[in-house]
């Protein structure tokens, strides 16, 4: 792979190759990459792999009419390799959209708070004071209530307000999730902010907002980036929580947790309708697994102490 | 400084944040037309909710004044324990109380087991690095953060409960629990602490401590194995960090076994964060227990919280939520004070 | 070599650390010796393996490091030892109480969790159980016979705790009662006359006000106190060798001088052998008797103090001493850098760097040989015929 590079980016380069080199190495983070390229084909390839039903929107599962009616699930065969769910809804249909679903939504959900979490974070922790003070206040607040019961608080109090469930779900997540992200950004701030080189940027007459991007954020970048890994699954697992206990998606949506709900009520039955919880619960498990294999690789990779063992 | 000092302190700057917590539930509350937040007031059934009934409760409790009239008037009502009314389950604070117990008789089995196994698993996967025990542990415990509670408790429902009958939901068979009612009326049985396995010793019914045992195995096996993995990961790290120390190599420098020095010097300094996360999982074992108790129908108030939160309840969902805000701070306060009183460097500064 | 009058002697280490990025050949076939009573100064720049010898001879060396082969001899009361060979059962034995250790940052020698006090008479505990046990039975015996009644029946169960653990130290009984709440109590005397003890000691190394210091934490002290504590746990047992790896690097000058003074005191008062680590050639002069000059895991040039800074034979040393900085002259260092021990050039590992470089020196690498008057050189400039 001989691609010219500009001088500029060479020890980039040489970096993301040592990165690469280290990841395959281990076989666990191996795993981990592997099930997230294996969830990121399937969501990509979503329409070709489980074609929509035309005029209806994909996320919603089609429900098969030949089967009429009934309420109770159909087991696994030639048309629903997966079975069928409440109403005769697809279960294969609903895991794979169920895919792009999730990413969707984690995709949402971090960016927004990533982004909200550097912009505090770098604030609160290059200035400190009064601005730093207030912000710590505020995100007390906000961890002082675990995580998914203000979520359910939420999203029940902005549906009663008038709001779609997904919507208020969403917000509700970024809601509890930028204050982590701001306190990470902030400590990674404060310990750049007394190095050596930053002092020198400084007294070379650099603004603090350069300071800032162009010195603090690309240090403090690792560990974002090992916690968002991490994240990626606990905001699915999150939603999926959420849709479990039918505050999610609505009924016959292609929602993982959705579908568990839908199916918990077979599960009176035994292992009677298995199909109707297992398959999505399972993609629920390998997806967050992928992604904590992959956090837990490149934490052990990006993070300068542990690189040299 | 002293522990005295620290403690007062902690306490001081607990206040804002408590202020914060309760601040934060009222604006929420806020969010939900006045129409429907009369119930949050109330403290008896309404006989009806017509129009001209709701816009006197808006008058009453002031639910057209400022902001901050509202406020004072909402924290007074809560002081004095009126949590509200919710239309599906009645008196929100009675509520409270009645399902309090059985949540406490979960958190009772799993956080004692929880961290035990926690600080055990982790510190002996740090000793015996790279080695098969670490490798299971490390597994187990990656599988127990992705491991969705309720996709776990389902399957061990599954099996458990619907096809080997070995255990149902709820907290007593339904033949026992129904059975329970006549023996309080022949006053064969008094509830001393309303958590049945204990009742079940102090009354001598071994066959209800068994019955009772059996529904919990379940859910508090969910419990555990969703709690431990954190705590197994930190416990591993934190011990590992230690044992790179210079102190330890002095230790052995001095003559002692390395099972001493592992022990008497490494585990010690290992615990430190170990105890606080400890606290906090328990404290944060809340968001575990609606999911948890859902699943196995377990009358707690996880379960109350979810059954109300699918209705859209919205007095029962904040007061929950005000709960959970108040067992965590309480908690990481506790925590604090723990992790003052074990470490010299911050009891002494 | 072989004198009875030699502590310690190390012929030929090898000692490999295996990383990541390779094999790290640090320690290429060290030799020195120690004699009894002396301070022998081991003098050689960052990474040129002067403690990782030292933690070698205390066999504490952490993986990734593994020593590949060589041998420790070790003498205590006329018999020898290969401290290699010995067992870990043995080893914990013999480090503390034969040889002891005092380490380069005081205050991350020392756990943060214990007190000082604590963590000196650990060192008692471990080492001189016997003497404790018997001077605690001494003083039960004494007061007994002045004493009446509920407390002279409690005394003699104390005198037969401590009897037992005199002659069983691993007893059941003892064990199990140390671990009851109240009957636990019996150790306190035991504990009492450690604290005694330890102030003692502390005394001894000048440390002002030990009452007071035996109960502080770690990081209540000063580096100098701390390393005062450090030293005192060393000398707890009276070793035969004390190792002291670079003790004074991280502290003021001024208390640098009032720990060196402490420590020659300590030589001449208790006779102690010391082997002294350092990088600080003014240390060496002013401390060591005789000194061990090491490059990149070898030993270069070993000999007396007066005779290394007259009459330096080895080009590297002759280095070091020039580039010593004095008023009047400029400044000089030696030309190029230490090589990487990864890939060690063959032969002298100083041949990049040295003005007098031969064609084998890149061939064969340098022995230690006898240059006279107990002075050994590794350089082929005296191998055949001498200087």
């Amino acid at each position: 792979m001989k691609i010219k590079v500009p001088e500029r980016f060479e020890p980039t380069v040489k970096e993301i190759k040592f990165i690469l080199k280290r990841v395959k190495d281990t076989p666990l983070s191996l795993a981990g990459i592997t099930i997230v390229l294996f969830f990121v084909f399937i969501a990509v390839f979503a329409p070709i792999l489980a074609p929509p039903a035309p005029g209806l929107n994909p996320y919603i599962i089609p429900r098969d009419e030949s089967l009429g009616f009934r309420v109770e699930p159909s087991p696994p065969s030639s048309t629903h390799p997966f079975g069928t769910t409440m109403l005769q809804r697809d279960v294969y249909y609903g895991c794979i959209w169920g895919t792009r679903w999730a990413f969707e939504i984690a995709l949402k959900v971090i960016i927004a708070i990533v982004f909200i979490g550097v912009i505090l974070g770098l604030i609160a922790g290059y200035y400190g004071g009064v601005i730093d003070e207030i912000l710590m206040r505020f995100t007390d607040i906000i961890l002082a209530f675990p995580g998914l019961i203000l979520a359910m608080c939420m999203t029940t109090v902005l549906t009663q307000a008038g709001w779609t469930t997904i919507d208020s779900v969403l917000l509700s997540i970024v809601l509890i999730g930028w204050p982590g992200y701001t306190r990470l950004i902030r400590g990674e701030t404060l310990r750049i902010k007394n190095e050596d080189f930053i002092e020198a940027a400084r007294a070379a007459g650099s603004s603090d907002l350069r300071i800032m991007f162009r010195h603090i954020l690309p240090n403090a970048i690792y560990s974002v980036i090992i916690v968002a890994s991490l994240d990626f699954g606990s905001i699915v697992l999150t939603t999926a929580a959420l849709s479990f206990l039918g505050l999610g998606a609505p009924t016959g949506w292609a929602d993982w947790g959705r579908m568990i709900y839908d199916g918990m009520s077979f599960v009176r039955g035994g292992l009677r309708w298995w199909w109707s919880w297992t398959y999505p619960g399972l993609f629920i498990v390998f997806f967050v697994l992928g992604w904590s294999l992959l956090g837990d690789a490149l934490r052990d990779v990006l993070d300068p102490l542990y690189r040299r063992k | 400084m002293g522990l005295r000092e620290y403690v007062i302190r902690r306490l001081i700057l607990l206040i804002p944040v408590a202020l914060g917590v309760v601040i934060l539930i009222f604006a929420l509350l806020q969010v939900v037309p006045p129409t429907r937040r009369v119930l949050v007031y109330l403290t008896g059934s309404p006989k009806e909710l017509s129009r001209e009934v709701i816009q006197g409760y808006i008058k009453m409790y002031g639910l057209d004044q400022p902001v901050w009239v509202q406020f004072a008037i909402w924290l007074n009502e809560v002081i004095h324990g009126n949590l509200g009314y919710s239309e599906y389950t009645g008196p929100v604070l009675y509520n409270l109380l009645k399902r309090a117990p059985a949540t406490i008789e979960l958190v009772i089995y799993a956080a004692p087991l929880i961290i035990l196994i926690g600080t055990w698993a982790g510190i002996n996967a740090a000793v015996n690095r790279d080695k098969t025990f670490d490798h299971i542990s490390r597994v187990l415990s990656v599988l127990g953060t992705s491991l969705p509670s309720f996709f776990f408790g389902i399957v061990l429902s599954a099996i458990f409960i619907a096809t080997l009958k070995w255990t149902g939901p709820g907290r007593l068979s339904p033949q026992m629990d129904s059975y329970l009612t006549v023996l309080r009326r022949l006053g064969q049985w008094h509830d001393y602490t309303n958590l049945i396995t204990i009742d079940a010793l102090l009354n001598g019914r071994i066959d209800y401590f068994i019955d009772a045992l059996k529904h919990l195995v379940l859910p508090v096996t969910v419990l555990v194995f969703i709690n431990t993995a954190t705590l197994v990961r930190v416990a591993r790290s934190s011990m590992l960090e230690a044992l790179s120390k210079t102190y330890i190599i002095a230790a052995k420098a001095k003559g002692l076994s390395q099972k001493e020095v592992i022990y008497k010097h490494a585990r010690r300094n290992a615990l430190i964060p170990v105890v606080t996360l400890s606290g906090l999982i328990v404290g944060g074992m809340m968001t575990g227990l609606v999911i948890t108790e859902t699943v196995f129908l377990f009358p707690g108030l996880g379960h109350w919280a979810a059954y109300a939160a699918q209705r859209f309840d919205v007095p029962v969902v904040a007061a929950y939520a005000l709960f959970s805000a108040i067992v965590f701070v309480l908690a990481n306060l506790i925590v604090d004070i723990l992790y003052a009183y074990i470490d010299p460097r911050i009891r002494l500064g | 070599m072989k004198e009875a009058t030699e502590v310690i002697q190390i012929r030929d280490l090898y000692l490999n650390f295996y990383t990541y990025e390779g094999v790290v050949k640090a320690l290429d076939g060290v030799s020195l010796n120690v004699k009894k009573g002396e301070i022998l100064g081991i003098v050689g720049e960052t990474g040129c393996g002067k403690s990782v010898t030292s933690l070698s001879i205390l066999k504490i060396v952490t993986p990734p490091g593994k020593i590949e082969g060589g041998r420790i001899e070790f003498n205590i009361k006329g018999k020898t030892y290969n401290i290699l060979e010995l067992n870990e059962q043995t080893m914990t034995r013999v480090r503390g109480r034969y040889i002891s250790m005092v380490f380069q940052e005081p205050r991350a020698a020392l756990n943060p969790v214990y007190t000082v006090g604590d963590q000196i008479g650990e060192v008692f505990y471990i080492h001189r159980k016997e003497e404790i046990i018997k001077a605690v039975i001494e003083q039960l015996k004494k007061e007994i016979e002045t004493t009446k009644g509920f407390k002279r029946r409690r005394l003699n169960i104390y005198l037969s705790l401590y009897e037992r653990m005199l002659k069983n130290p691993r007893s059941l009984t003892i064990r199990l009662v140390s671990k009851v709440p109240i009957l636990r109590r019996f150790r306190n005397l035991m504990n009492k006359e450690i604290r005694k003890r330890t102030v003692e000691l502390l005394e001894v190394l000048r440390v002002p006000d030990p009452e007071r210091v035996v109960d502080m934490y770690p990081h209540e002290l000063s580096g100098g106190m701390a390393q005062r504590c450090v030293i005192a746990m060393a000398l707890v047992a009276n070793p035969l060798l004390l190792i002291a790896d670079e003790p004074t690097t991280n502290l003021d000058v001024t208390v640098q001088a009032q720990i060196l003074v402490l420590i020659k005191e300590l030589q001449k008062k208790l006779g102690s052998t010391i082997l002294y680590i350092t990088h600080d050639l003014g240390v060496v002069a002013e401390l060591c008797d005789r000194v061990a000059v090491m490059y990149a895991g070898n030993v270069v040039e070993i000999a007396d103090v007066m005779t290394l800074f007259k009459k330096p034979l080895h080009p590297y040393t002759q280095g070091l001493l020039e580039s010593i900085p004095r008023p009047g002259r400029p400044f000089t260092s030696i030309p190029g850098v230490v090589p990487s021990l990864i890939n060690p050039p063959p032969g002298c590992r100083f041949n990049e760097r040295c003005k007098y470089a031969m064609d084998i020196c890149w061939k064969k690498k340098p022995e230690l040989i006898d240059a006279g008057k107990d002075h050994y050189v590794a350089c082929h400039l005296y191998s055949s015929g001498g200087k």
